[in-house]
């Protein structure tokens, strides 16, 4: 199964589309489940759901050979920490899918570090969701420990107790 | 343990900046510690670790939430006094470490790690008072004048 996530709180039907109409060219070996939030394009060739609760959501996340869904951060991470394939659009202003184009820089830069795959259009999509399923993520090497040393080190420096 | 009466305020917005300044944990065990954030529904997610405040979404598209999360970041940072604010954003971040700054608190901005160019806008308009300025790019870094890389988050 590919799990396709767009987030809650914006709609973003022009990924839930662009994957429907995938289906009318291409086949897969794996079908699609989608939780679609507030789009209003009813896909044709696949299951979509608004919204999944917390349990159900992380069901189907683990689920999953791979995920298609938005370039969000929390998208972005839960696959990096799960190990799965992620194929990525990155919302955009001019289609008044978010309010900055923030998700642009870092989806391609997470791609040119071999983290994510990136669609940008329908057709880049098409083109990429027949590579998802052997695209093997290259594990983010993060170093949390080493910002929280040195915020850390800063608080004690002015702490006078 | 420190045997300290320091404060610690964390703000970051519900999402991607509060899951970055969870990251780091670490940073704050045996500091008291308050929260601000942006919606109700990660509440839970903060557990026991000190007073959380919900002051709401906002951005510059509109100026009356602006204001209103203002007054609340303002409100807030007068009743917890705390001795540093860190924040990762957005603009109720950057509003909770400029108020901070104001009002003597030392400030840490984390910027986002969606940032990978330019620092993001709230960043911009914090660091003339930031104490200390972190980035998640090296390239960043290399870029602006006292903005210091020592990795990523995530």
């Amino acid at each position: 199964m590919i799990f396709l996530t767009v987030g809650t709180q914006f709609p973003f039907d022009r990924l839930v589309r662009a994957v429907d109409d995938f289906f009318d060219a291409y086949e897969l070996d794996d079908e699609v489940f989608a939780q679609i939030g507030s789009s209003t394009y009813t896909p044709r060739h696949f299951e979509a759901v608004g919204v999944l609760d917390k349990e159900a959501f992380d069901r189907r996340f683990r689920q999953a050979n791979a995920i298609i869904g938005h370039a969000g951060m929390g998208t972005i991470t839960l696959a990096l920490d799960c190990g799965k394939p992620l194929l990525a659009m990155p919302r955009r202003k001019k289609y008044g899918e978010v309010v900055n184009d923030h998700q642009v820089a870092l989806a391609d830069e997470f791609e040119a570090l071999g983290h994510i795959l990136v669609a940008h259009s329908a057709s880049e999509l098409a083109a990429k969701l027949t590579r998802l399923k052997v695209f093997t993520p290259q594990p983010r090497a993060a170093s949390p420990d080493a910002v929280a040393d040195r915020i850390s080190w800063f608080v004690r420096s002015i702490d006078p107790g | 343990m420190n045997q300290t009466s320091m404060k610690i305020c964390f703000a970051g917005s519900a999402g991607g900046h509060l899951s970055q300044l969870l990251k780091i944990a670490s940073a704050w065990s045996g500091y008291e510690v308050c929260w601000i954030t942006t919606t109700e529904v990660v509440r839970a997610s903060l557990g026991e670790q000190g007073n959380v405040h919900v002051v709401g979404e906002c951005n510059r598209q509109h100026p009356v939430r602006v204001l209103r999360v203002f007054l609340r970041c303002l409100r807030i940072l007068r009743r917890e006094r705390p001795d540093v604010v860190i924040s990762t954003g957005a603009a109720p971040g950057c509003m909770a470490a400029i108020l901070g700054h104001l009002a003597g608190a030392k400030v840490i901005w984390l910027d986002s790690i969606t940032n990978v160019n330019r620092l993001s806008l709230s960043g911009r308009l914090v660091r003339p008072f930031a104490d200390l300025f972190l980035v998640q790019w090296p390239a960043l870094a290399r870029k602006y004048r006292g903005v210091e890389y020592v990795g990523a988050v995530i």
